[in-house]
């Protein structure tokens, strides 16, 4: 096709040559120079003592998780503790999303929905999900109920305030090009409402994993004898710098794991999305 | 006149078509009829409800006196095949190219086996088969216009309408999208409704001109265009039209 309105797609990428200059501005060169810098520094502050002798150095911490995977603290392995947290935000998670954002939808859609859910959901909506803990302790003990109970809290109000703007703000033309062509209320929902509300919806659950890792975390501070929250107060109280930073660094790479996850769904789920690389 | 010849069967008809929003009157009375098969373009000063006008042609929104008819009977997007290219790029950015185009026939539920038949003939036509798997934030401008014509073409409509759809693409471009389409316009025997502000592509495509006046908007002047096809725009006689109409269009 040769036509002048068609498009030519270079599927080359232009090779720069290798310079002084472009090395020193090479994207992955500063992200090295970054993170050199960060640890570096971060030894250097632990070795000199300048935080007393409460900051581990970068290697200490790294081996320490390594004695944990080996050693049970609590009757479970580093691994095992990780599990405890996952396992308690996987199920609040899902049992949050699939209430709440089927019901954001059916608010954007329904006024008399709305107008029903709105009112309570104002109400709770500025109440941080922490302030839950100690009366969520009052009813389900402190076993995982109320850990998961924290959860659900928290992570409701982003999935169905997301779900609900999502719809809310579909291109009315989108909906014209359906009315138009004599497409009825269900085309409108399924064809244009839902796919559009997609993105939104996902935005929504990454903001909802980052809170229920906050609501997870706090809980086991509060009372548990699991999870990564609990190796934390655990090497408080040991007085172990390198087990409190080693569980902050386990918490880390099991939110950023569960996050991946998702956006994984979403790529798998909004093809759409996805750009042409080099474009 | 094209329309008004009682040989050519009349596949539109405006009667006394009114809009008003309060005490504001924005249309008033406007009657016009368009033949089977016709290009019809429609201009006029700027704010003279166009936009009013065409959402009551595509029965988006209700008038509030007088209707369009096809075919005889009252205009209804469940029962006619209307179609509509929007101004704006309405494609569906989760379908790809293929689907977007077929989305129209799919809500019409067209036969799968004719609207296979019929994608493949007008992806050709319109030549979109080399991105067809592409989604439309991968393609030109130009494309995503283009896929939204095609779309509305798909269908067969009783009457296609279209909003200043290459308002916003260069020149070049322009004269080559507007062949396209007087093209498959040509090719199906769509009847169509071009409503623009540039008066050198409505002499350029339309088979017949409505002038519409300001506001209490009304239809001002008639302008057939028999001018053989392809159009030249330095054709003296396309210069002509060219100039009566934007005369029409300047005095009131």
């Amino acid at each position: 096709m040769t036509s002048i309105a068609n498009e030519t797609q270079s599927a080359k990428k232009e090779r720069a040559p290798i310079t002084v200059k472009a090395v020193l501005t090479n994207k992955w060169f500063l992200y090295a120079v970054s993170l050199t810098f960060f640890f570096g520094l971060w030894d250097y502050v632990a070795y000199k003592k300048i935080l007393g002798s409460s900051l581990a150095r970068p290697l200490e911490v790294v081996n320490y998780m390594g004695y944990m995977i080996n050693h049970r603290l609590a009757g479970n392995s580093l691994w095992g503790h990780a599990w405890a947290s996952t396992r308690r935000i996987l199920i609040g998670f899902s049992i949050a999303s699939l209430i709440a954002v089927p019901l954001g939808l059916m608010m954007a859609l329904n006024k008399y929905v709305n107008a029903i859910v709105k009112p309570i959901f104002d109400l709770m909506k500025p109440m941080p999900p922490i302030a839950w803990i100690s009366i969520s302790i009052l009813w389900f003990g402190i076993g995982e109920p109320s850990k998961v109970f924290i959860i659900i809290i928290g992570t409701f109000v982003p999935c169905l305030l997301n779900a609900y703007n999502g719809v809310r703000l579909v291109e009315p033309e989108l909906y014209d090009v359906v009315r138009v062509l004599g497409g009825n209320r269900r085309d409108e929902i399924f064809q244009v409402c839902f796919p559009a509300a997609f993105p939104a919806i996902f935005a929504g659950l990454q903001i909802s994993l980052s809170v229920a890792w906050t609501c997870v975390l706090a809980a086991e501070l509060v009372s548990a004898r699991s999870g990564l929250g609990y190796v934390i107060i655990k090497g408080m109280n040991l007085g172990r710098p390198a087990m409190v930073l080693g569980g902050m660094v386990a918490i880390a790479l099991a939110a950023l794991m569960t996050s991946q996850l998702v956006g994984l769904l979403e790529k798998v789920l909004c093809p759409w999305k996805r750009e042409i690389e080099g474009l | 006149m094209v329309g008004n010849n009682p040989a050519v069967k009349n596949k539109i008809e405006v009667k006394d078509l009114t809009k008003r929003f309060g005490d504001l009157l924005v249309l008033d009375k406007i009657n016009f009829s368009v033949a089977e098969g016709e290009f019809l373009s429609i201009v006029g000063p700027t704010g003279c409800g166009k936009t009013t006008f065409l959402n009551l042609l595509s029965t988006l929104m209700p008038s509030s006196e007088g209707n369009i008819y096809i075919d005889g009977d009252v205009a209804d997007p469940t029962k006619h095949n209307l179609a509509f290219v929007f101004q704006e790029p309405t494609c569906l950015p989760w379908r790809t190219v293929r689907e977007n185009v077929a989305f129209g026939m799919e809500v019409k539920n067209v036969p799968e086996a004719v609207k296979e038949e019929r994608l493949d003939e007008i992806m050709d036509m319109v030549g979109l088969m080399d991105c067809a798997n592409l989604y439309p934030n991968q393609v030109s401008a130009s494309m995503v216009q283009r896929i939204a014509v095609a779309r509305a073409f798909s269908v067969n409509p009783d009457l296609l309408l279209m909003d200043e759809p290459y308002g916003q693409l260069d020149v070049k471009l322009r004269y080559y999208l507007e062949d396209e389409l007087v093209a498959l316009q040509n090719k199906l025997k769509s009847t169509v409704i071009f409503v623009t502000h540039n008066i050198e592509e409505a002499v350029y495509v339309a088979d017949r001109i409505l002038v519409l006046s300001n506001k209490p908007t009304n239809v001002r002047a008639e302008v057939v265009v028999d001018l053989p096809r392809p159009r030249n725009p330095m054709d003296p006689k396309f210069v002509e039209i060219r100039e009566h109409v934007t005369e029409l269009i300047r005095w009131w």
